[in-house]
């Protein structure tokens, strides 16, 4: 379904519902990745509350599409939306990073329901998804369905519907490690065009300027030199967000891993948090990029 | 039978990797989960999988980290990949992958690396120092095989653990076929090949073959030593190694790799809490390997790191020597 003015509404209550979340836990660690959460946020909104196969509260629902989050010190993002949906109780806001609680201070699939790869490592995301994909076609392969799903994917290039689609969300300061190039490659070896790379482009990781630290220009170039379906948008544009993600889907069947580079801003929102690029915010960081937020978003 | 136990056959000298490709072929035939994920290195069954189930091959190319993590995703789709390549890109170069992305979620993936002191590859492939990295990781079992038929058993029952599992190869001496084909193998038990009373060689891989060279030499001497092969090296069997030293009082551990971190230092930190005794730690000191073409077990690179049997003899009378 291609935006309009009343799931863009939607989208923005969600939006604000699940900043709540995270407001509250954020004043129980008092630390967290808050600038590149904040980063990709709009993106999450659109993926979990539009744009997934999913099944609440089953969360393992075997035909659910992936979501391999290779940002994984990102993960309060994720946190604070899986207990929007309902896959995790609230109560867990409370335990964010603390011992044998669900929410670790890295995504860690045993510990949290609906998180499908555990990671920290930065740069194995995008492979993990390769293998996600590359199961998914094995499967389709083996066992394909006997009749089409008529509601999901009702495509003409292909045979059958991908039984799930896998996205990966990576970072731009990530794309720095070698790992994600030779994931990069594998993909476009084996055509997984059921694998959807979603890179939060917010141009800046701990030690200052992506394009300082290590310049990865042209960006987009690569990914398309590398065999890809390229496509840079605004990340904080929900409309845009939505119809690239719709335009992806539809291009199914050509064989071509999707790399959607959204172009966003660090700590977006939340002014204290945009003006330093925050990495990693501790203490008082936390508690004044959240009274702020909690004055704009209520 | 003889001196040796039940099960033991000393037989013509065979190379223990032969076992490895009847097992995979038996069992990717019942299974079609069963994936040979390659690293440009080739991997068990190859041929099998080309000429009957070549869309259950995933070449990676020379992308080692990649190919370990796809490795850690397939099996969390119900897949069993097996894969391939020398320890130094399979388990070296990809630990930290194999460590995020399959030893932390316990994923079911099967690796097969390929290191040890000897082969003609030079310094850079004869990695004598996998088990110290390797053994330290939770999750991971590790095996080590004496002969084919226990590279067969131990890969089979590899197979239908599930879980991580790492199984070594070796190049190296070709050590005589030590057991019978209806030789029970079972994970996580040590094997008695033979007791002994004076003295017990505790032995890996290719190490039992000149284990029992060795013990063949002091049997002369009117010493009676015990064997004992280790195939699982990770969780050691810590009973039959305390049998071992309650019942003779002195242990040589025997391995073809750098005793810090190996088959040595784990069968003394057993010993130490358990039952202390005499003790030599028989191996490849600190030092890296190099170039070796030794296809029997008195070569060039069995006499510079002084893995011959006689050295192996030499240690055991120097273990009985020190017993109190």
């Amino acid at each position: 379904m291609a935006a309009n003015e009343k799931l863009i509404q939607e989208l923005h209550s969600k939006y604000v519902a699940v900043l709540q979340n995270m407001f509250e836990l954020l004043d129980n660690s008092l630390s967290g990745h808050t600038g590149g959460s904040m980063s990709m946020l709009d993106i999450i909104i659109a993926l979990y509350f539009h744009h997934l196969k999913l099944n609440p509260p089953d969360y393992d629902w075997p035909e659910r599409d992936r979501v391999v989050l290779s940002k994984a010190h990102c993960c309060e993002a994720i946190y604070s939306v899986l207990v929007e949906i309902g896959y995790v109780s609230r109560e867990s806001l409370k335990g964010y990073n603390e011992y044998r609680e669900t929410f670790q201070g890295h995504a860690d699939r045993w510990a949290t329901p609906g998180m499908d790869y555990s990671g920290g490592s930065l740069g194995q995301g995008l492979s993990f998804a390769n293998g996600l994909a590359m199961a998914e076609k094995l499967k389709t392969e083996m066992n394909p369905p006997v009749s089409e799903i008529p509601q999901f994917l009702p495509r003409l290039k292909t045979k059958h519907n991908p039984a799930y689609r896998t996205f990966c969300i990576l970072g731009d300061g990530e794309c720095n490690e070698g790992q994600v190039w030779e994931a990069a490659m594998f993909a476009n070896k084996y055509k997984l065009d059921n694998l959807i790379a979603i890179v939060d482009y917010n141009k800046f990781s701990l030690d200052g300027p992506t394009e300082e630290i290590m310049p990865m220009a042209p960006f987009a170039e690569k990914w398309a030199a590398f065999g890809w379906w390229v496509k840079e948008i605004n990340g904080h544009d929900m409309a845009e967000i939505i119809n690239t993600l719709e335009l992806a889907n539809n291009l199914y069947g050509d064989g071509k891993p999707k790399c959607i580079i959204a172009h966003t801003v660090k700590g977006h929102g939340i002014p204290s948090w945009e003006e330093t690029h925050v990495h990693l915010a501790r203490g008082v960081g936390v508690e004044v990029g959240v009274a702020e937020g909690r004055k704009i978003y209520g | 039978m003889g001196k040796y136990n039940q099960y033991v056959q000393i037989g013509e000298p065979e190379a223990p990797n032969a076992g490895f490709d009847p097992a995979m072929i038996e069992i990717a035939e019942k299974n079609e989960k069963v994936l040979l994920v390659l690293e440009d290195m080739g991997g068990p069954g190859l041929k099998w999988f080309t000429e009957n189930a070549p869309n259950r091959i995933i070449e990676c190319g020379v992308a080692e980290a990649n190919a370990a993590v796809i490795c850690g995703a397939l099996a969390s789709e119900g897949f069993i990949p097996v894969v391939h390549s020398f320890d130094f890109a399979l388990l070296a170069r990809a630990y930290n992958q194999i460590r995020q992305s399959i030893l932390v979620d316990r994923f079911n993936v099967k690796l097969v690396g390929r290191g040890g002191a000897w082969g003609d590859t030079g310094i850079s492939h004869n990695y004598v120092e996998t088990l110290g990295f390797m053994r330290c990781l939770p999750n991971l079992i590790i095996l080590s095989v004496a002969d084919a038929v226990e590279a067969k058993k131990a890969f089979t029952a590899m197979m239908q653990y599930v879980g991580p599992v790492l199984i070594r190869q070796e190049a190296g001496p070709v050590p005589p076929r030590i057991y019978t084909e209806d030789y029970p193998f079972q994970l996580g038990k040590a094997y008695f090949i033979k007791e002994g009373r004076d003295a017990t060689i505790i032995a890996t891989g290719l190490m039992v073959g000149i284990a029992v060279k060795a013990e063949e030499i002091l049997e002369k001497e009117g010493l009676d030593v015990g064997i004992l092969d280790i195939s699982t090296l990770k969780p050691l069997d810590e009973e039959a190694i305390i049998k071992a030293s309650v019942e003779t009082g002195a242990i040589v551990t025997a391995e073809n790799g750098i005793t810090i971190g190996g088959l040595g230092e784990g069968v003394a930190a057993v010993l130490c809490e358990n039952a202390p005794c005499s003790m030599v730690l028989f191996g490849v000191q600190d030092e890296f390997s190099q170039s070796g073409r030794d296809s029997d077990d008195r070569g060039k690179l069995a006499m510079h790191f002084a893995l011959t049997p006689e050295d192996l003899a030499v240690s055991v009378r120097e273990a009985i020597a020190k017993k109190k």
